[in-house]
Parts: structure tokens; sequence; C-alpha cells
């Protein structure tokens, strides 16, 4: 009698329990939606390098609207061409990769690399900055450098407070002639880029720091044989 | 590593951190080692005497640190703003981390200074003497807090740079476990030098005889340490690969070689158990092998930062 009981109960618990969880599991997962709803938005970029020719004129675009010293770079295009096949010219963006997981602002002692609070974009208070370089060294891809004029750390942080904060597209995206730059926020379904992530092969850069870095490469390859 | 696209030179021409930060590492280290060590012989024996050994590592400590916090703040590009990383502090950085323990290692070494050098103070300064019998009470856990925070210090610098993804030789998990035992290493030869040298303490005395015998296991399990981080790297990835050409191309693999085995480890074994009692109880002996110890530190630290940060993918 006793031990029928006892099963009983067990029974009625395990069937309680189940209830219970599975409601708890599925409070949690509405709100993971309702999370997802709220689009924070994640800003990103896309390199063609199909469509790049190495003008440079981002370059020149981008350190003269976010004032970068003479001589320094946010950005800079890299000539990759193979000299045994000065015909098939190819080209690589250098920059911030605005990965998701940043050590950068991990790392900074005085939270002055920080993530924006309403972009979410990996940007520098150059106020804050004590010029200690850990960033520098902390960053996998190397593309932080110290800005020779105000002596703090320095990324390309899609002209946040330039061009971004006038409703405009980033200084390099705006002055590509040839549409191997897109911006765009991966949280926007509508998004060109997304649009166009979904037709096109695009990888990371060295991803296997496992940053999650938000710049998206289409990189040249031969066609056919 | 991802093959379609690819890049090998970035914004900082390999090198980010220079030797400022290599001699600050070394300083650290024998400020947190000297405490360790002389606190250790001071809990093992239970004195309760100011000892040669406890004066000498409580200067050695407290003027490395101090020392070193200026090599740190010169190193900065902004070094007259350094005082914002006091007020604003990040959780997730080791640096950080860091900043907050050696705010408060360094008054706790300044007590130990007070401590150690109690009558002297007392006799020049009387009027003292209510402040330091006062101080007294708290000595045993103001101690405790030290020995702590000594072990704090010296991990932290190796952490401090083990975060560091991009390169081999320093993203590694030996690395605070190496600076900490190489920190005790260049603490217990300054701490030898510095009793015997100004406070007159006798090279045979028992606490000297302590530091004497500990000196070799320390060594020993520093060699394993670093045995443990070549292998690690031959036995590792393509990126571990690269960071293994350290060891063996350029400048900084004589200084490993030349510097820190030979000078560091073969140097004090052979002057004092290959020539005979003689010269390894000579005076000469104690001063060269001690010195070679810190040399062999400093030149692991300089390795390690230049080194580390050249050979990467």
């Amino acid at each position: 009698m006793n031990s029928e009981n006892n099963r009983r109960t067990f029974l009625k618990g395990i069937g309680f329990g189940s209830v219970l969880l599975g409601t708890m599991q599925y409070g949690l997962n509405a709100n993971d939606e309702s999370k997802k709803a709220g689009k924070a938005p994640h800003f990103g970029m896309i390199f063609d390098q199909n469509k790049c020719v190495g003008c440079s004129d981002c370059e020149i675009a981008c350190a003269k609207v976010n004032l970068v010293p003479v001589g320094q770079h946010r950005l800079y295009v890299d000539d990759q061409t193979n000299p045994l096949h000065v015909k098939d010219r190819r080209f690589v963006r250098i920059s911030c990769q605005q990965c998701v997981d940043s050590p950068c602002t991990e790392v900074c002692p005085t939270n002055a690399c920080h993530k924006d609070s309403v972009t979410n974009i990996v940007t520098m208070n150059a106020d804050d900055c004590i010029g200690c370089k850990y960033c520098i060294v902390a960053c996998p891809y190397d593309v932080r450098f110290i800005n020779d004029e105000t002596h703090a750390a320095e990324n390309c942080n899609f002209c946040l407070g330039t061009n971004l904060a006038d409703e405009k597209e980033p200084a390099c995206v705006a002055a590509c002639k040839y549409d191997a730059l897109v911006f765009g926020n991966f949280n926007d379904n509508n998004s060109y880029m997304n649009k166009l992530l979904d037709v096109k092969d695009s990888v990371r850069m060295k991803p296997g720091y496992g940053t999650k870095p938000s710049l998206r490469y289409i990189p040249a390859i031969k066609t056919g044989v | 590593m991802n093959e379609l696209i690819n890049y090998n030179h970035g914004f900082t021409d390999g090198i980010g951190w220079h030797w400022p930060i290599a001699v600050y590492l070394l300083l650290a280290g024998i400020s947190g080692g000297a405490l360790i060590v002389s606190l250790a012989i001071r809990y093992y024996k239970n004195q309760s005497e100011n000892t040669a050994v406890y004066k000498s590592a409580a200067l050695a400590s407290c003027g490395t640190i101090l020392l070193g916090m200026v090599f740190l703040v010169a190193d900065l590009t902004k070094p007259l703003v350094f005082w914002k990383i006091l007020i604003n502090y990040n959780v997730t950085s080791v640096m950080s981390i860091g900043v907050a323990a050696i705010s408060l290692y360094i008054p706790l070494t300044c007590l130990i200074v007070v401590y150690a050098f109690e009558n002297e103070i007392k006799t020049w300064f009387t009027f003292l003497t209510p402040l330091l019998d006062l101080l007294q009470k708290i000595r045993t856990i103001i101690e405790g807090a030290t020995f702590f925070f000594a072990i704090v210090i010296c991990a932290y610098t190796g952490f401090l740079i083990s975060v560091l993804v991009r390169f081999p030789i320093l993203n590694t998990s030996i690395l605070p476990a190496l600076f900490v035992i190489s920190g005790l290493s260049a603490g217990t030869a300054s701490v030898c030098i510095i009793a015997n040298k100004f406070f007159k303490e006798d090279r045979h005395s028992s606490d000297m005889q302590i530091l004497h015998k500990i000196e070799w296991p320390i060594m020993f399990i520093e060699i394993i340490f670093l045995t443990m981080l070549y292998v690690s790297l031959v036995v590792g990835s393509a990126f571990a690969q690269a960071g293994l050409e350290g060891f063996h191309e350029g400048t900084w693999a004589n200084v490993f070689w030349l510097g820190v085995v030979c000078v560091g480890f073969i140097l004090p074994l052979f002057l004092n158990f290959f020539l005979g009692k003689k010269i390894a109880h000579s005076s000469s002996a104690f001063y060269i092998s001690a010195m070679s110890s810190i040399v062999g530190v400093l030149c692991l630290r300089m390795f390690v930062i230049y080194a580390g940060q050249i050979f990467s993918i």
C-alpha cells in the first residue's frame, strides 16, 4: 500500500515536473524570440574581391572624413597580386573586422575601447584612452593603431561619429565606384547586404580566432578549369 | 585558418609592446617572488624578529614594484592621463584586475617595509612609536594578505600576456605558471644579494642556506615549464609551429639559448656543482650565480615579449 502510494506520487511528480519544465522552456524561448524581434542592430560590411580594382579611393575618403593623420590608415587595400599572374589582380581590404566577441573591448582597462550602446559598433573614446596598447596586441587582426595626433588607439568604426551620424553610408562605401563595398545591418532582413549574402558565397577573415568578425569577404575564384 | 582570403601584415609591423613592458614584467616578478620566498621562510621557521632576509625582501619588493610602475606609465602614449586607469574598471580586462591588485599590493609592500624597519623607525622617529604598536596588532593579517597578493602579482603578469590570441608563444596556459616560478627565481636571487651586500648577512647563515637550497628546485621547475612550453609548440598546430620558429631563428633565439639557458641555468649550475667546493663557496661565485639568475629571467621576459610578438601568423 505504502509503496504503491509512493509510486503514484512519483509518477505524479514526473507529470507535473515535465509540464512545469516544458512551460519554463517555452517561456524562456519566447523571451529569446522577443529579444530577436527587438533587433539591436548588427552592422557589417561586405568586400567583394571580384569587383575591387585597387584604386584606393576608399582609403582616401576614409582619411578625409575621419581626419586620420597623414601616413596612417584606418583601412588599407592590400595588393595581393601574384607577380607571376599580373593579369589576375587581387586586392584585399584590411580594416577592423568589427568582431561580435571583440578582444579589444574585453581587454581595454579603461573601457575607452567599447561597443557603442546604440549601434553595437566597436569604437573608441579617445579621451579615456591612456595608450597602453593592450587592445592593439589583443586584436587578432592587427588592425588597430595609435593615432599620431590624439595619441589614442583607433580603429575603423564604420564612420560612427561622422558619416553614420549624418545618416550617410561609411565614407569608403560611398567612395567606391565599383560597388566592391556593401554596408548594412545583419538584423534587418530587407537589407541589401543580407540579400547579397543569400546569393553569394562569402567567408570571414581568420575565423579560427573565434571572435565572430562582422566583415564578409567574397573571394575571387577562378572560373572554368 | 581560412585559405580563400587572408593577409599577413597588419598595422603594427609586428610589435606593439616593447622592452619597457619586459622590464616591468621582470620587476613585478622580482617584487612578488622576493616577498613570497621571505614570507614563506618566516612562516616555516616561525620567526618573529626582523631578519636580514625579511628586510631585504621588503626593500626589494617595494623598490622594484615602484620602479616597475615608472616603466609601465612611461610606456603609455598618454602617460599624463594614466590616472584614468584607476577610476575606470573593466572586469573582463586582466590589466584592470592587475591594476586593482597592484593598488592594494603597493600599500601592503610599504607596510611590510615599515614592519621590517620597525626598530630603526622607533629610534629615529620616537613619536611614531604608538602608531607602530597599533600596526603591530594587525601584522599577521597584513603579512597573510601580502603573501596572497604577491602570488597574484606574479601570476597576473603571465595572464596579462597569455590572453593575446594572436601570438602562439604567449597564448599558452603554462605562461602564468612560468612567470610565477621565474619570478620566484629572480626574487630569491635579489634577496640573496641585498641581504649579503647591505645587511651583512653571512652567506652560510641558516636563512641563506634555505634560500640557497630552494634555488635549485625552483630552477628545475622553471626548466620543466620551459620544456613543456617548447613541446606544446612542437606538437601543436600550424599556429603553434609559427611560434616555435622563435626558438630557432633570429636574434631572440640567441637571447633565449645564450641568455636564458646558458647564463640563467648552466652558469649557476656550473659554478656551484662542477668546479669544486672552494669555488662554489666563494663570494664571487655567490654574486655571479645570483646575478646570472636575474639576467636569465630578464632574458626570458625579453624573449617572451619580442619573439612572442614577432613569430605569429
